[in-house]
């Protein structure tokens, strides 16, 4: 009998360890999902402005190209939506007229120059943190992150900022190994959730 | 009475190995007591002193602090680029060691009641063993104009190898997840206050 309790009480120890393994490996890689904390100045229907020039972007990463990458996918993704995008080559003959070198120091003087010249209700600026394919402990996957801006033309003022990022490696790559999303399947992903913020 | 034993032995390991996990994040931070924080309408975010080896480390940690300091609703931010406009036409060379009557020049001149500035410590990949993480150190302060005062400053770790991947090899947060969850942490204590 006190033999049969024993059996019987490892037999439960085996399946509760076991039933604990298994929860702590789904809770690992499970990423808790985070909404996109934005900013738009209250007050202001940021949806009314459908015409938009976007600037060339900043380049925080290693991959040369990350910043035009990302900016093409936020021009198609713009005017997807229905958006009147300044034509990128417009914006940069404008930009080499007014001789700005540098896309750090653009003042809100160059901001109302830009806007009026180009005849925009905003100008979008934004900068590229990551665009590449981290490696994991096991395994690779494609982490991209961006910030993004828009600048009233007439105050210059922000009327809308966000900054996200993708997580890491789901949780199918995670533990069975299984193919993840492109770099750019991911960066348009994360554009596209990021534009939804506002539009 | 053995199976008893063998219960508070595994019992120990256990814990031995959750607290070997374990570590304090806790922050470092100090705000003035005597400051009306809702005084403090438009900030300007400085270039933060980088000293770490990847050179984008303070634009990427600056870029996240202005849009989560938007993202409060608590305060107002300056352009970027009129503070760098500002830093160069008042011939500031050094952004780590401002002195007061340049934290008052730069705060005039943008037109702002206050200013952050501050470093980025640790951007990058922390080894214990065979185990790797990402791991994120900022420090934050804030600088009153009229005085040029520090009325707020943080000091905070976020990242490193956690419970799960110093024992079970799983998989810790993106760089950018860690730097995004560290500025806000930090900012949380603003908003708090």
């Amino acid at each position: 009998m006190t033999d049969k309790t024993t059996k019987e009480r490892s037999f439960f120890l085996i399946r509760a360890l076991s039933a604990a393994f298994f929860l702590m490996i789904c809770v690992s890689g499970c990423a808790l999902g985070k909404g996109i904390k934005h900013y738009v100045r209250p007050g202001l229907d940021v949806k009314h402005i459908n015409k938009i020039a976007v600037l060339p972007f900043e380049n925080f990463t290693s991959d040369t190209f990350a910043a035009d990458k990302i900016k093409s996918l936020v021009v198609i993704d713009l005017l997807s939506r229905g958006v009147d995008v300044i034509e990128p080559g417009e914006v940069m003959g404008l930009l080499r007229e007014m001789k700005l070198r540098s896309l750090k120091s653009i003042t809100s003087k160059n901001i109302k120059q830009i806007a009026e010249i180009l005849k925009v209700q905003a100008v979008m600026t934004g900068s590229v943190g990551v665009f590449k394919e981290s490696r994991g402990v096991t395994v690779s996957y494609p982490e991209v992150s961006i910030s993004l801006m828009l600048h009233e033309a007439e105050t210059t003022d922000i009327i809308w900022s966000a900054w996200h990022t993708t997580g890491g490696a789901d949780f199918m790559t995670r533990h069975f190994g299984a193919e993840g999303k492109t770099l750019d399947e991911t960066a348009k992903i994360l554009i596209s959730d990021v534009i939804d913020t506002i539009y | 009475m053995n199976l008893c034993k063998k219960y508070i032995l595994t019992f120990m390991v256990l814990i031995t190995m959750i607290l070997s996990g374990c570590r304090g994040n806790v922050p470092i931070y100090h705000v003035k007591s005597d400051v009306d924080f809702s005084f403090f309408k438009n900030v300007a975010v400085l270039p933060l002193d980088n000293l770490t080896n990847d050179k984008a480390a303070g634009e990427i940690v600056k870029q996240v602090v202005v849009s989560e300091l938007l993202a409060s609703g608590l305060i107002d931010v300056v352009i970027p680029g009129e503070v760098m406009s500002a830093i160069s036409e008042l011939g500031i060379q050094n952004i780590s060691s401002l002195n007061k009557s340049q934290i008052k020049a730069l705060g005039k001149a943008l037109g702002v009641e206050a200013v952050i500035m501050g470093s980025v410590q640790q951007y990058g990949e922390v080894r214990s063993g065979n185990q790797s993480a990402s791991e994120v150190t900022i420090t934050l302060m804030m600088a009153e104009v009229e005085s040029g005062n520090i009325i707020w400053s943080i000091t905070l770790t976020r990242g490193g190898l956690d419970f799960m991947a110093r024992h079970f090899g799983a998989q810790s947060e993106t760089m950018s997840e860690i730097v995004q969850g560290v500025v806000r942490e930090a900012i949380q204590t603003l908003v708090e206050y």
